[in-house]
């Protein structure tokens, strides 16, 4: 129900906005199509001086060491150069470079060095603007700060994508140890138990009430037992959480026993309000597996 | 699955009802006329509503599902409905959904046994 | 699929005119939703959705359309659908959002739920002129 959605990653309308964001208007795309001819003829020259500068670097170098991938990087630098001053910031142009920034944070390469790269971008450019027989004195000026306006776009872009590769391996993980917190086993022909670990959020609710249902109808338990000792603390939503899966694995055709009930967890259930009378509450996971096989007419002695 | 209509079979006082993957409004409306027609010639105590193969289940599709156990129930019989899947199950308890009256199992299978043992 | 044929054919809408275009409606979001990559349980709640939603143009406004959007974009998938009528639109609107409030025989969960099962739910309506509700739903990818 609620996904925390990144906020790092934009859609498409909020690249429009992001672009108003910079100031980068209408005039920029034309003022870079005017720098698109310096672009191509200094394109290969950036590129081999902007390689020549990176390789100084130690750090670079451990990176950077194989000619074929060196050549190939090479190449896609002046494609992605030449798109600077291409005159297309559309959703295109969006999509290439959010691709670019996930593309180097899964070949490990830290920002550090390609934020490095923009910088030696700006300061090749500023006098081939300032010194070109086109433009006057003005003109320089407003064009290159339409050059550095979309240098900071960019920058931009990778950096989100970067942090957005990130944010996924952490969500990943995240959603792992939530995945391991909650195991949901059949302890029983017809019963399931599943502890709860742990503070129950919206999202993990979510996930836990999926696996719950799969587990009971795969193994065809019409009992489950949830366990929540090991909850510390339970708010309006996750209370209501709890109520809607019960109600859906009721809707399933099976039953729930809740065991566990810590009395912080009890106070607050009745100042919110919620009315536990229909379900089955036992003190500890022992007294409800009891209910539960008695309710199954199983013998124990 | 390429189940297209209603079927409705009637298993000693059983009515065993299946219903297809994506109902029409239409072919709602004729589950409640054809449980109620079978349980007033059959004379069944019992209805089972098998919906394992439904994979939507809104308002309108709970709504008559709860008003024909009320309605069968007034025929002295009894409703369980059997194989309601997970997603679906999720999604009906956050719409509010309820299916009144009737009774819920995991199958068929367990759907008899509660009809077995309610009705023996 | 149908979706599939739709699309071919440059449509984004579908045209709400019948009882069995209510099905037809579930139909192209289930195959839709489910080809960007909807897990299963959202792909219920979208498809539940749509039925109340395309219910409703019909049970009041007889005749209408439901046009729909997807958007994809890198680690995120949505979906925005949004149905439109002529018909006699709703008088107030956030009485038509609290549970428990219906005008047709429904339970009266049909809005209220929709806004519990949908990330975004809006609504413009303008007495006896139409009603136009529009709905979105996010989610993760890999």
């Amino acid at each position: 129900m609620n996904y925390s959605n990144s906020n790092y990653i934009t859609v498409f309308e909020q690249w429009e906005d992001q672009k108003k964001f910079f100031c980068f208007t209408e005039k920029d795309a034309e003022n870079l199509q005017k720098l698109h001819t310096i672009s191509a003829q200094s394109c290969d020259e950036v590129v081999e001086s902007l390689y020549d500068h990176l390789l100084q670097f130690e750090d670079v170098r451990i990176f950077l060491s194989n000619p074929e991938m060196i050549k190939r990087l090479k190449e896609s630098q002046k494609q992605y150069f030449l798109e600077m001053t291409a005159g297309d910031y559309g959703e295109a142009y969006y999509e290439k470079r959010i691709n670019i920034g996930i593309t180097h944070k899964r070949l490990g390469i830290p920002p550090r060095l390609y934020m490095g790269a923009y910088s030696y971008y700006v300061q090749l450019m500023l006098p081939k603007i300032y010194n070109h027989v086109d433009f006057d004195q003005k003109q320089a000026q407003e064009l290159f700060l339409t050059f550095f306006k979309i240098i900071n776009l960019d920058q931009e872009l990778a950096i989100s994508a970067y942090v957005h590769a990130v944010e996924s391996v952490v969500m990943q993980q995240a959603e792992e140890i939530i995945a391991m917190s909650t195991p949901i086993m059949q302890i029983w022909d017809g019963i399931v138990v599943a502890p709860v670990i742990g503070t129950l959020d919206g999202q993990r609710t979510q996930q836990f009430m999926e696996q719950l249902l799969n587990q009971i109808v795969e193994t065809k338990s019409t009992i489950a037992l949830i366990d929540i000792t090991g909850v510390p603390q339970i708010d309006t939503a996750t209370a209501q959480h709890l109520i809607d899966t019960i109600n859906a694995v009721r809707l399933l055709g099976s039953n729930v026993i809740i065991t566990g009930i810590r009395p912080i967890i009890a106070q607050t259930l009745v100042h919110l309000g919620i009315n536990l009378k229909e379900i089955i509450t036992k003190p500890s996971m022992g007294a409800g597996l009891k209910v539960a096989l008695d309710m199954l007419s199983i013998k124990t002695s | 699955m390429f189940l297209k209509t209603l079927s409705v079979v009637k298993i000693k006082n059983v009515l065993l009802v299946t219903v297809p993957d994506d109902p029409s409004d239409k072919m709602v409306y004729e589950l409640q006329e054809q449980v109620l027609r079978s349980l007033e010639k059959h004379r069944s105590t019992g209805v089972i509503l098998d919906i394992s193969l439904v994979n939507v289940m809104d308002s309108f599709f709970a709504r008559t599902i709860a008003e024909t156990t009320q309605m069968v129930s007034l025929m002295s019989g009894m409703t369980v409905v059997a194989g309601m899947q997970p997603n679906v199950a999720i999604t009906a308890t956050e719409l509010g959904l309820t299916l009144g009256t009737a009774f819920s199992a995991l199958d068929v299978d367990q759907a008899f046994e509660i009809l077995n043992k309610a009705l023996s | 699929m149908l979706v599939d044929k739709l699309t071919a054919q440059g449509a984004t809408g579908l045209s709400i005119t019948s009882e069995s275009d209510i099905v037809a409606c579930r139909k192209v979001i289930r195959d839709l939703t489910t080809q960007l990559g909807f897990g299963m349980t959202d792909v219920t709640r979208i498809v539940t959705s749509v039925s109340e939603l395309a219910r409703n143009v019909y049970v009041h406004a007889k005749v209408g359309e439901m046009r729909w959007n997807s958007m994809r974009s890198p680690g995120k998938i949505g979906i925005e659908i949004i149905f439109e009528d002529k018909g006699p639109g709703i008088a107030d609107i956030n009485q038509a959002l609290e549970p428990g409030f219906s005008t047709a025989k429904s339970m009266g969960m049909g809005l209220p739920g929709v806004k519990k099962l949908m990330d975004e739910l809006e609504i413009v309506s303008v007495d006896g002129k139409g009603t136009l509700v529009k709905v979105k739903k996010w989610a993760k990818v890999k």
